[in-house]
């Protein structure tokens, strides 16, 4: 048995949301595929002000594709908002590269690796994991380079639904003023079509 | 998993027929002929899936030529291998350093797999490698590489037959056809 070439560092251990992103990562760690969980938030609606209105952080980061994967199991009919905000990130981005991983490709791919009847107990809110202490509307805002504090490893098979059992990450500690410059930030750093200047 | 006695029933429709593989497979051998006129091809097989297709296509190349085969671990998920990392369980029986490789394979969705074994051949230092896959399943697809040699073009169905399974079994279809769900819904 071999592998290819030197193993990488550790990577961060990163607290997932959701029990599917945390599934995700196993399958990209057992692949190989470097990645950053939500390193980035994109601004994508401002009032006249300038001030950010919304915000989208994609789940995924591969840094070696250049590519950015948002996750989500919900219902294909109540995915429209997170479609809407896709279709928005790539208008004023259009050199990002995003991948929108449904629920029907979660549930191919837990097929395709025997995991099928995982796939209920990983998917919508039964694969959700402890409410985060300070949530964001549709927990989205984290500032670019910043990491959600590392959580103890999640566990499957600890509980009876098979979601992940995590409790603590948060923005503790983070004004909202604090929030906006980060995302101010982001806006100058990335966002060549975008009104903040 | 439950299947049927007979297999034909597990399928709800015949995707691709025996006709039309066979002459997929007599086209992409011709091409893979003339664009590698003059001089020898390594085709590596990925097991297990591949195999028919390999055994098909091989014999449609007028070419000289050598053969390898190559298994590598899928990802399972277990306790056990969450923590694991993929792994080559067939490694190359040949160098293949200076050599022209065509890697065959059966089905290219997520392109993970696909991902992992071009980064680990070439380590080997081929002369060239390129991809040949008989089913390209592009809605799947997490990381965009380039196929060169693409048999068919499928939709994004769960599909078995000509090598490909499901829980092991369905390699020995003649047919490349789409799996009814109640075959792999528990």
């Amino acid at each position: 048995m071999s592998e290819v070439g030197a193993q990488r560092g550790a990577r961060p251990e990163y607290a997932f949301a959701h029990a599917s992103e945390a599934e995700f990562a196993r399958i990209l760690d057992f692949y190989q595929v470097a990645f950053e969980y939500e390193p980035q938030v994109f601004p994508i609606l401002w009032d006249l002000d300038g001030n950010v209105l919304e915000s989208f952080a994609p789940d995924f980061f591969l840094p070696d594709l250049e590519l950015f994967v948002e996750l989500t199991t919900l219902q294909q009919r109540l995915v429209r908002k997170k479609n809407r905000k896709v279709r928005r990130l790539r208008e004023l981005y259009p050199g990002l590269k995003i991948k929108l991983f449904y629920a029907r490709d979660f549930r191919a791919l837990m097929l395709k690796y025997g995991r099928s009847a995982l796939v209920s107990e990983l998917s919508g809110t039964l694969g959700q994991v402890g409410p985060r202490q300070n949530p964001e509307p549709e927990g989205d805002a984290i500032s670019v380079g910043e990491r959600k504090p590392a959580a103890r490893p999640l566990d499957l098979s600890s509980n009876p639904s098979g979601a992940a059992i995590y409790q603590g990450a948060s923005h503790e500690g983070r004004s909202r003023g604090a929030r906006r410059r980060a995302v101010r930030r982001a806006a100058a750093a990335h966002a060549p079509n975008s009104p903040v200047t | 998993m439950k299947h049927s006695q007979d297999l034909n029933e597990d399928v709800a429709e015949v995707l691709l027929s025996e006709d039309q593989i066979r002459v997929k497979v007599t086209e992409l051998g011709k091409r893979i002929s003339a664009d590698y006129a003059g001089r020898e091809l390594t085709l590596v097989s990925v097991l297990k899936g591949s195999l028919p297709f390999m055994a098909d296509l091989m014999r449609q190349i007028d070419l000289p030529l050598r053969i390898d085969l190559m298994e590598v671990s899928s990802y399972g998920g277990t306790a056990t291998e969450s923590s694991g990392l993929v792994r080559i369980l067939k490694d190359l029986s040949a160098p293949i350093d200076g050599r022209d490789v065509l890697l065959v394979e059966d089905i290219i969705d997520t392109g993970l797999t696909l991902n992992y074994l071009l980064r680990y051949l070439r380590g080997k230092n081929p002369r060239s490698i390129k991809v040949c896959s008989l089913l390209d399943k592009p809605a799947r697809r997490l990381v965009e590489i380039p196929i060169d040699y693409v048999g068919f073009e499928i939709p994004d169905a769960f599909v078995v037959g000509y090598g490909l399974d499901f829980g092991e079994v369905y390699r020995n279809l003649r047919f490349v056809g789409v799996l009814r769900p109640e075959a792999y819904e528990s």
